[in-house]
C-alpha cells in the first residue's frame, strides 16, 4: 500500500516536472548556428544530401562507431546469457515449438524478398534520402525475424553471420583509419571524392560506411533474434 | 611516427578493432584469441601510460579530433594530465583484473570482447569532450557490465544483475533526456562550449536538463539510499567483475562528473550532502555485514561518497589546488586497495568474514590482506592517508567542522568493519590452513600491493612530507621482513642492532624534551626488547613489526611538523595493533584497541588541523606560538592523547590489549609505547599554556589523571589475572603522569618526566618478571598462583624492587616522584588533588601488596613443584632496569638536570611557574643520605620478612582477611560504567545500522523507485517547490 | 488550430505522456516482461521528446533534394536531435535485448516472471 502511494507520488511529481518542461518549451523559429552549419555546409563538404546521415556517419561518426560497438557487445552478451549449458533449459524451450500457421508461411514467402530488397534499398540510399545503415539493417533483420517465425526449425548460419559482422566492423575501423591517413581525421569520409550531391556515387565514403553498417546491423540483429529464437 | 603510434586515439582503435576481431580470432584458435585480447588490452594500457608520460614531460594536453572537423561540429576528445592519470590507472587495473578473472575469461570470446569493450568505454568516458558521446560511452560501459554480470549463473546473481540494469537504465535515460534538453537550450553538445556559456543555461528546461545530467551521474555512483541494486551486484558478481565495477566504472563516472562539475556549481552543496550521507551510511551499514563481497561493496560505495564529498567541498571552499592530491590520492587508494581486497577474498575463497580460513598460516597472504586493509582504512603510508590529511586540513581551515566530524566518523566505522575482517581472518588460529594459491593467482595481488606502496610514496612527496627519514622505520621493516626466515633469536639480535643503529640516527636529531624522551625510550625499548631472546620460536613477522614500532617512536619524537608527527603516530598505532594481534587470545581486543586508537588519532588529527587553521602552519613550533583561539584544538589534542593513554572512561581497550599481547611485548607496550601518549600530552599542553582557556582545561585534565589513577588502582584490586592487574596498574601510573603534566608548571613537568622514567623501568621489570612466571607456571591467575618465593627468588627480588619503586615508598625513585608530585600540586594550590593523590597512593599499596603476596607467598600449589627460576634472557634485562632504578634513585640529578634544562626555555618565557628555583626544590629532598639509610633499613626489614614468611603461612590468611575488609568498598567504588557505556554505544550503532539497512528490500522495483525519488529530491532541493509548478519562477 | 498549439508541443506532450506510462509500467507491474515493456515505452517517449525539441516552425526534413534546395536549406529542421535519436534508439534496442535475455534466464532459474521472486540478495 505504501509502495502504491509512493509510486503514485513519484509519477505525479514526474508529471508535474514534465508539465513544467512542456510549459517552458517554445518552438524554435530558426536554426541555431551549429545546425545551420550542418545544413548548409554538409552538402558542400561531404556531398551528402541527407544531412542526418552526414552527421551520423561523418561528423558524429565516433558516436556511430560506439553505437556499433554497443550492438556488437549486445549480440555477444545475449549469446553469453542464452548459451545452452544446462539440459533442462534446452528441453523446456524445445517443447514449445509448433509449426507456424499457413498464413504466416505464405506471407513470409511473399514478403521476404520484398522486405530484403527494401532493406537493401534503404541501406544504400542513406546518403541521398531518408534511410541509412541502421534503418536498412533493422528492416533486413525484421525479414529474418519473419523467416524464423514462419519456420521455427530454421537455423541461421550463426557462424557465418558472426564472421560477417566482425569483418564489417573491422572494415569500418579500417575506413576510419583511412580517413585519418588520407583525409582530415579519424572517420573522415572525404578520402574518396565527394562527387556531386544527389547522385548515387557521391558523399565520399559515406555510402560505403552505410553499406557496412547495414550489413553489420542486419547481421547483428539477426544473430540476436536467432539467439532468442532458439 | 612514435607519437602517432602512441596517440591516445589508438586506444579506441585497439579497443574497437580488437573487439571486432575477437570472433574471428576464436575461429583460428584459443591461443590467438588470448594473444589478441592481451595485445589489445596491454596496448591500451601502454598507450595511455606513454601519453601520460609525455604530458608529465611537459607536453601540452593532446586533443583528438574526429571526422576532419573541429568541435563543436564534430566530436573531440582530450587527453590531459588528469585524463592520463585516470585512464592509465584504470587500464593497468584492467590488465591485472583480466589476469585475475582469467579462469572465467579464457576461451570465452564473448566475455573477452565485453571486457575489452568495458575498458575502452571507461577510457572514452574519461576522454570525451562531447556530451552525447559521453552518453554513448556510458552505454558501452553499461552494456559491457550487463554482459559480464551474466558470467555468474546463480539465480541471486541474475536477479541482482536485473536490478542493476533497471536502475542504471533509468539513470542513463535521465542522462539522455538531459542531453537532449540541454541541446535544445544551448544548441551545442560540446562540453567546453557548454561550460563557457553556462550562464545561458536558464529557464525551466535548462535547469531541469542540468539536474537530469547531475542526477544520472550521482545515481551511477550509487548514492545512499538509492544503491541497493549496486550492492546486490557487488555481492553476487564474480570478484573480477565486481572489481571492475567498483574501481573502473566508478572511476569513469566520477571523472565524467569532475568534467561536468563547472556546470553544477550551484549544486555543490547537494553533491556534498549526497556524498557525505553515502559515506557515512554505507560505512555504518557495513558494520552489520559479514559477506565479504557485499562488505567490500559498502566500502566501495562509501569511498565514492567520500570522493564526491571531497570534490564538492574543496570546490566550495575554493581549495581547488588540493583537489589533485585529495581526489587523486583517494581514487588511487580505492582503486588499488579495493581491487586487492576483492581479489584476495576470492583467492582465499572466503565468502564470509565469520568463516575462518586460516590465512594466518600464510605470512604472504596475511601480509597482503593486512596491507590492503590498512590502505583502505586511510592509514599511512598509503595514498589515502595523505589525501585524507589534506582534505581534513583544508576543511578545518575553511571552518567546515561538521564535515570533518562526518568524515572522521565514517572512516572510523569503515576501519571497524575492515579490521573486524582482519581480526577474524588472522586471529583465528584453530582452523587448518587453506591451500596456498598458485603464483599466477597471486601475481595481480602482489602487483597491486607494490603499486600501492609506490603510490603511497608518491602521494607523500606530493603532500610535501617526503623526508627520507620518515620512511626509515618502514624500510628497516622491509629489510628485516626479507630476512624473516632466520631463526627467532638471530632475528631478535639483528632487530636490536637495526633499531640501535637507525634509532640513534633518528634520536640524535630530536630536540629538547623530545630528545630526552628519545634517549629514554630508545634505551628502554632496546633493553626490554632484548628480553625477547627467551623465546626460542620463530615468531614470523614479529621482529620486523617490533622494529617498525620502536623506530617509529623515534621518528615521531624527531618530527618537526604535525604531518610527520601524525604519520608516525598512525604507524605506531598500526604496528602496535599488529603486534598485539600476534598474541594468542588477542582477537576481540585487537579491534577495540584499534578503534580507540583510531578515535584518538582522529581527535589528534582534528586538533592539528585546528591549530593549522589558526596559525596557518603545520610546523610543530606553531603549537607554542598560537594564541588563545587554539583552545578548541587543544581540547581535541588532549582528548586524543588521553584516549591513547587510557584515561578513565576511555580505558576500556587497555586491560584486554595489555593482557592478551605476548608476554614480553606487554612489557614494551606498557613500558615504552604508553609514553608516546604522554609525550603528545606534554607537547599539546604548550598550547594550553598559551591560551587562557586552556588553563581551566588543564585543571580538568589533572582531575582526569587523578581519577584514572584511582580507578585503575580500584580495578587492579579486583583483578585475578596478573597481567590484567599490571595492565590496570599501568593505567593507574599513567594517571599520575597525566596529572603531573597537567600541572603545567616547571615542577610538574620535571615530575612528569621523572615519573615517566620510573615507569619505563618499573613496568619493564614487572612485565618481564611476569613473563618469566607465566613461562614457568603456565598460569596467569592470581588465586592459582602463590608460593613462588623459593622457586623464583631472583624474580621475587626484582619484582620487590620494582614494586617498591612504583608504589612510591622510600627509598627508591618512585618516592621521589610522588614527593615531587605532591609538592607541585600544593605549590599550585590544588589541595583536593593532593588529597586524592594520597588516597590513590594508598590504593596502590593495596594492589601491590596483593600482587607480591599472591605470587610469592603462601603454599606451593600442586603442579608447581618443578618450577624453576626464570630464564637468564628474561632476568638480565630486569637487572639492567633495576640498575637504572637504583642509579636514578641515588643520583636523581642525572635525570633532573637535563630535564630541567630541556624544560626551562618553555617555562622561563611563559611564567606559569613562579618563584622557587629548581635548586630550592631539591633542597627539601636530598636523596643520597636518605637513600643510603633507607636501603640499609630495607635490607634489614627484608631479611626479617624473609625469615618470617618462609616459615609460616599464617600471614597469608591474615592477608586474606585484610582484603576481605576492603572488597565490598572496592566493588561499590568501581562500577563498570565505562564498559557499559561503550558497549551501549556499540550496540546502539549496530541497531541504527540494522535499522538503516532495512531500506534495502531486495526488490528491483523498489530500487527503481528509490532511484526516481533520488532524482526528484535532487530536483526539488535544487529548484524549490517552484520547480514542480508549470508557472513557478526560480 | 495548429497555430495555437505548435506541432512539436503536441509531440512533446505525447512523448512525456508515453514516458509516464512507461514509468507506471516499470513501477506497478510485477511481471518481468511488462516491466521491460515499461522500459521500452519510457525510452521511446524520451526519444520522441528529443526529436520534438529539434523541430523548427515550418521546417521540413533536412534532406537537400528537389523539395529543399541548397539555397533554402535554412528551412530544414534541426538535424542533430534526429541524429542523436537514431543512436539512442539503437542503444534502447540493445538494452531491451539484454533485459529480455536476462528475463529468459531468470525464468529458467525460478520458473517465474514475478520480480518479487528475485529478492534473495539484500542487506
Amino acid at each position: 500500500m505504501i509502495y502504491r502511494v509512493s509510486v503514485l507520488v513519484a509519477v505525479t511529481l514526474f508529471a508535474l516536472i514534465f508539465i513544467r518542461l512542456t510549459g517552458g518549451y517554445t518552438e524554435r523559429l530558426a536554426l541555431r548556428a551549429l545546425a545551420e552549419y550542418y545544413v548548409s555546409r554538409a552538402p558542400l563538404e561531404l556531398g551528402v544530401s541527407n544531412i542526418v546521415t552526414g552527421i551520423l556517419i561523418a561528423y558524429r561518426g565516433f558516436d556511430t562507431l560506439g553505437e556499433v560497438a554497443v550492438l556488437f557487445m549486445v549480440a555477444a552478451s545475449v549469446g553469453l546469457l542464452l548459451r545452452k549449458d544446462d539440459a533442462g533449459f534446452k528441453e523446456a524451450e524445445e517443447r514449445r515449438r509448433r509449426p507456424a500457421s499457413e498464413i504466416v508461411m505464405t506471407g513470409s514467402q511473399v514478403l521476404l524478398p520484398v522486405i530484403l530488397t527494401f532493406g537493401a534499398y534503404v541501406i544504400v540510399n542513406g546518403h541521398l534520402s531518408a534511410g541509412g545503415g541502421f534503418q536498412g539493417g533493422a528492416i533486413v533483420a525484421s525479414g529474418v525475424m519473419l523467416l524464423l517465425l514462419a519456420d521455427p526449425g530454421a537455423r541461421l548460419n550463426a557462424a557465418a553471420l558472426s564472421v560477417i559482422e566482425s569483418l564489417a566492423g573491422i572494415t569500418y575501423v579500417a575506413i576510419g583509419i583511412l580517413g585519418l591517413i588520407l583525409a582530415g581525421g579519424f572517420l573522415d569520409p572525404r578520402f574518396l571524392p565527394p562527387g556531386e550531391a544527389g547522385t548515387f556515387l557521391s558523399a565520399g565514403a559515406i555510402p560505403l560506411v552505410s553499406a557496412l553498417l547495414g550489413i553489420k546491423v542486419g547481421a547483428e540483429l539477426s544473430v540476436i533474434i536467432n539467439r532468442f529464437g532458439r | 611516427m612514435v607519437a602517432s603510434l602512441f596517440h591516445p586515439l589508438n586506444i579506441f582503435l585497439l579497443g574497437l578493432a580488437g573487439g571486432f576481431a575477437i570472433p574471428l580470432l576464436v575461429r583460428i584458435g584459443n591461443g590467438w584469441l588470448s594473444a589478441g585480447f592481451f595485445i589489445a588490452l596491454v596496448g591500451i594500457a601502454v598507450i595511455s601510460a606513454v601519453s601520460l608520460l609525455r604530458i608529465l614531460g611537459g607536453e601540452p594536453p593532446i586533443d583528438i579530433f574526429t571526422a576532419g572537423s573541429l568541435p563543436p561540429v564534430s566530436i573531440n576528445l582530450r587527453f590531459g594530465l588528469s585524463e592520463g592519470f585516470v585512464t592509465a590507472s584504470v587500464n593497468v587495473m584492467a590488465i591485472l583484473g583480466a589476469l585475475h578473472l582469467w579462469d572465467r575469461l579464457r576461451g570465452n570470446y564473448a566475455a573477452l570482447l565485453l571486457y575489452l569493450g568495458l575498458t575502452m568505454g571507461i577510457n572514452g568516458m574519461v576522454m570525451t569532450r562531447d556530451l552525447f558521446n559521453l552518453f554513448v560511452f556510458l552505454e558501452i560501459v553499461s552494456i559491457a557490465t550487463y554482459g559480464l554480470l551474466g558470467l555468474e549463473r546463480t539465480p541471486a546473481a541474475l536477479g541482482a544483475a536485473f536490478k542493476f540494469i533497471m536502475a542504471t537504465v533509468i539513470a542513463s535515460s535521465l542522462f539522455l533526456l538531459g542531453t537532449g534538453l540541454l541541446y535544445y537550450v544551448t544548441g551545442t553538445l560540446n562540453i567546453d562550449t557548454l561550460v563557457a556559456t553556462k550562464s545561458n543555461i536558464t529557464g525551466p528546461i535548462g535547469v531541469a536538463a542540468l539536474l537530469l545530467l547531475l542526477a544520472c551521474l550521482v545515481i551511477e555512483l550509487k548514492p545512499f539510499p538509492a544503491n541497493g541494486w549496486g550492492l546486490d551486484v557487488y555481492e553476487t558478481a564474480p570478484s573480477g567483475v565486481a572489481t571492475m565495477i567498483s574501481v573502473g566504472v566508478s572511476a569513469g563516472v566520477f571523472f565524467s562528473l569532475v568534467k561536468l562539475l563547472p556546470l553544477f556549481e550551484d549544486q555543490l552543496p547537494i553533491l556534498a550532502v549526497s556524498g557525505g550521507a553515502t559515506f557515512l551510511f554505507s560505512n555504518l551499514i557495513g558494520l552489520k555485514q559479514s559477506g565479504i563481497q557485499r562488505l567490500l561493496g559498502y566500502s566501495s560505495i562509501g569511498q565514492m561518497g567520500l570522493l564526491l564529498l571531497g570534490l564538492a567541498l574543496l570546490h566550495q571552499v575554493g581549495a581547488v589546488a588540493s583537489i589533485p592530491l585529495v581526489a587523486g590520492g583517494l581514487f588511487l587508494n580505492h582503486l588499488l586497495a579495493k581491487a586487492g581486497l576483492f581479489w584476495i577474498a576470492s583467492v582465499i575463497r572466503q565468502r564470509d568474514i565469520d568463516v575462518p580460513v586460516g590465512i594466518a598460516g600464510h605470512p604472504l597472504l596475511a601480509a597482503l590482506l593486512t596491507l590492503f586493509l590498512v590502505a583502505i582504512a586511510g592509514l599511512p603510508p598509503f595514498p589515502g592517508f595523505w589525501a585524507k590529511w589534506a582534505l581534513i586540513m583544508q576543511l578545518t581551515s575553511a571552518a567546515k567542522l561538521p564535515w570533518v566530524v562526518l568524515i572522521l566518523c565514517g572512516s572510523l566505522l569503515e576501519a571497524a568493519y575492515m579490521f573486524r575482517w582482519f581480526t577474524r581472518a588472522l586471529c583465528t588460529q584453530e582452523s587448518g590452513p587453506t591451500e596456498m594459491p598458485s603464483a599466477s593467482a597471486l601475481f595481480p595481488i602482489v602487483t597491486v600491493a607494490l603499486l600501492l606502496c609506490i603510490a603511497g610514496y608518491v602521494a607523500a612527496r606530493a603532500s610535501g612530507a617526503g623526508a627520507p627519514w620518515m620512511f626509515g622505520p618502514l624500510l628497516s621493516r622491509i629489510i628485516l621482513y626479507a630476512l624473516d626466515r632466520m631463526p627467532g633469536r638471530a632475528k631478535n639480535v639483528l632487530m636490536l642492532a637495526v633499531v640501535l643503529a637507525v634509532g640513534s640516527f633518528l634520536a640524535q636529531a630530536a630536540q629538547g624534551i623530545a630528545w630526552l624522551f628519545a634517549i629514554l625510550l630508545l634505551a628502554g625499548s632496546l633493553v626490554i626488547a632484548a628480553a625477547g631472546l627467551y623465546r626460542v620460536d620463530d615468531r614470523p613477522g614479529y621482529y620486523p613489526m617490533l622494529a617498525i614500532l620502536m623506530l617509529s617512536i623515534q621518528a615521531l619524537l624527531r618530527s618537526s611538523t604535525s604531518l610527520e608527527f601524525f604519520f608516525s603516530w598512525e604507524i605506531i598505532t598500526l604496528s602496535t595493533c599488529f603486534l598485539i594481534a600476534k598474541g594468542r587470545g588477542a582477537g576481540p581486543h585487537v579491534l577495540s584497541f584499534l578503534l580507540f586508537s583510531l578515535l584518538s588519532a582522529f581527535l589528534v588529527l582534528a586538533g592539528f588541523a585546528g591549530i593549522a587553521a589558526v596559525s596557518g602552519s603545520i610546523h610543530l613550533g606553531a603549537l607554542m606560538t598560537s594564541g588563545p583561539d587554539a583552545s578548541v584544538a587543544f581540547a581535541f589534542l588532549a582528548a586524543g592523547f588521553l584516549i591513547k593513554a587510557g584515561a578513565i572512561g576511555v580505558h576500556v581497550w587497555l586491560p584486554g590489549a595489555y593482557s592478551e599481547a605476548d608476554d614480553d611485548f606487554t612489557a614494551v607496550l606498557s613500558g615504552v609505547v604508553s609514553k608516546v601518549a604522554v609525550f603528545g600530552l606534554l607537547m599539546g599542553t604548550y598550547l594550553a599554556i598559551r591560551s587562557e582557556a586552556g588553563l581551566e582545561l588543564a585543571h580538568a585534565i589533572a582531575w582526569v589523571g587523578m581519577l584514572t589513577t584511582i580507578a585503575g588502582a580500584l580495578m587492579a584490586l579486583q583483578q585475578t589475572d596478573i597481567k590484567c592487574l599490571l595492565a590496570l596498574s599501568s593505567m593507574s601510573q599513567l594517571g599520575y603522569i597525566i596529572t603531573a603534566t597537567a600541572l603545567m608548571s616547571h615542577l610538574g613537568w620535571v615530575t612528569a618526566l621523572y615519573l615517566v622514567a620510573n615507569h619505563v623501568m618499573v613496568k619493564g621489570v614487572l612485565f618481564l618478571a611476569i613473563a618469566g612466571i607465566i613461562l614457568r607456571t603456565g598460569s596467569r591467575s592470581l588465586p592459582e598462583g602463590g608460593g613462588l618465593l623459593r622457586a623464583m627468588p631472583v624474580t621475587f627480588a626484582t619484582v620487590l624492587v620494582a614494586v617498591i619503586s612504583m608504589s612510591g615508598l622510600p627509598p627508591l625513585m618512585g618516592f621521589g616522584g610522588k614527593w615531587l608530585l605532591l609538592s607541585a600540586m600544593t605549590e599550585k594550590g590544588w589541595h583536593f588533588l593532593a588529597v586524592a593523590g594520597l588516597v590513590a597512593t594508598f590504593l596502590g599499596f593495596l594492589y601491590m601488596i596483593r600482587l607480591v603476596s599472591g605470587l610469592f607467598f603462601g603454599p606451593y600449589r600442586g603442579e608447581q613443584t618443578k618450577v624453576s627460576e626464570a630464564p637468564t634472557a628474561l632476568l638480565v634485562p630486569q637487572f639492567v632496569l633495576i640498575t637504572g632504578i637504583l642509579v636514578l634513585s641515588l643520583y636523581p640529578k642525572l635525570l633532573m638536570d637535563p630535564v630541567s634544562a630541556a624544560i626551562d626555555p618553555h617555562f622561563a618565557s611563559t611564567l606559569v611557574w613562579e618563584g622557587m628555583s629548581l635548586e630550592t626544590v631539591y633542597g627539601y629532598w636530598n636523596p643520597t643520605p636518605i637513600m643510603t639509610g633507607a636501603v640499609t633499613v630495607a635490607a634489614v626489614l627484608g631479611l626479617i620478612a624473609w625469615l618470617a614468611y618462609s616459615g609460616s603461612q599464617r600471614n597469608v590468611a591474615d592477608l586474606h582477611r585484610f582484603f576481605a575488609f576492603y572488597r565490598p568498598i572496592i566493588g561499590i567504588a568501581s562500577p563498570p560504567v565505562a564498559i557499559v557505556f561503550w558497549r551501549s554505544v556499540a550496540d546502539g550503532t549496530l541497531a541504527v545500522a540494522d535499522w538503516a539497512r532495512g531500506l534495502y528490500s531486495g526488490n528491483g522495483q523498489t530500487y527503481a523507485l528509490y532511484v526516481l525519488f533520488y532524482f526528484l529530491v535532487i530536483y526539488v532541493t535544487s529548484t524549490g517547490l517552484a520547480g514542480l509548478w508549470a508557472g513557478g519562477r526560480l | 488550430m495548429t497555430t495555437i498549439i505548435p506541432v512539436s508541443s503536441i509531440l512533446l506532450v505525447t512523448g512525456f505522456g508515453l514516458a509516464l506510462i512507461g514509468l507506471c509500467g516499470i513501477l506497478i507491474h510485477r511481471h518481468l516482461l511488462r516491466i521491460i515493456i515499461g522500459f521500452a515505452l519510457f525510452s521511446t517517449g524520451l526519444h520522441i521528446v528529443i526529436v520534438a525539441t529539434g523541430y523548427v516552425t515550418g521546417g521540413t526534413a533536412p534532406i537537400i533534394d528537389g523539395a529543399l534546395s541548397q539555397a533554402e536549406a535554412g528551412r530544414a529542421i534541426d538535424p542533430i536531435p534526429s541524429a542523436l535519436v537514431v543512436t539512442a534508439i539503437v542503444i534502447g534496442f540493445a538494452v531491451t535485448a539484454i533485459m529480455l535475455a536476462y528475463a529468459v534466464r531468470l525464468h529458467s532459474a525460478r520458473k517465474s516472471f514475478d520480480i518479487r521472486a528475485f529478492t534473495e540478495s539484500k542487506w
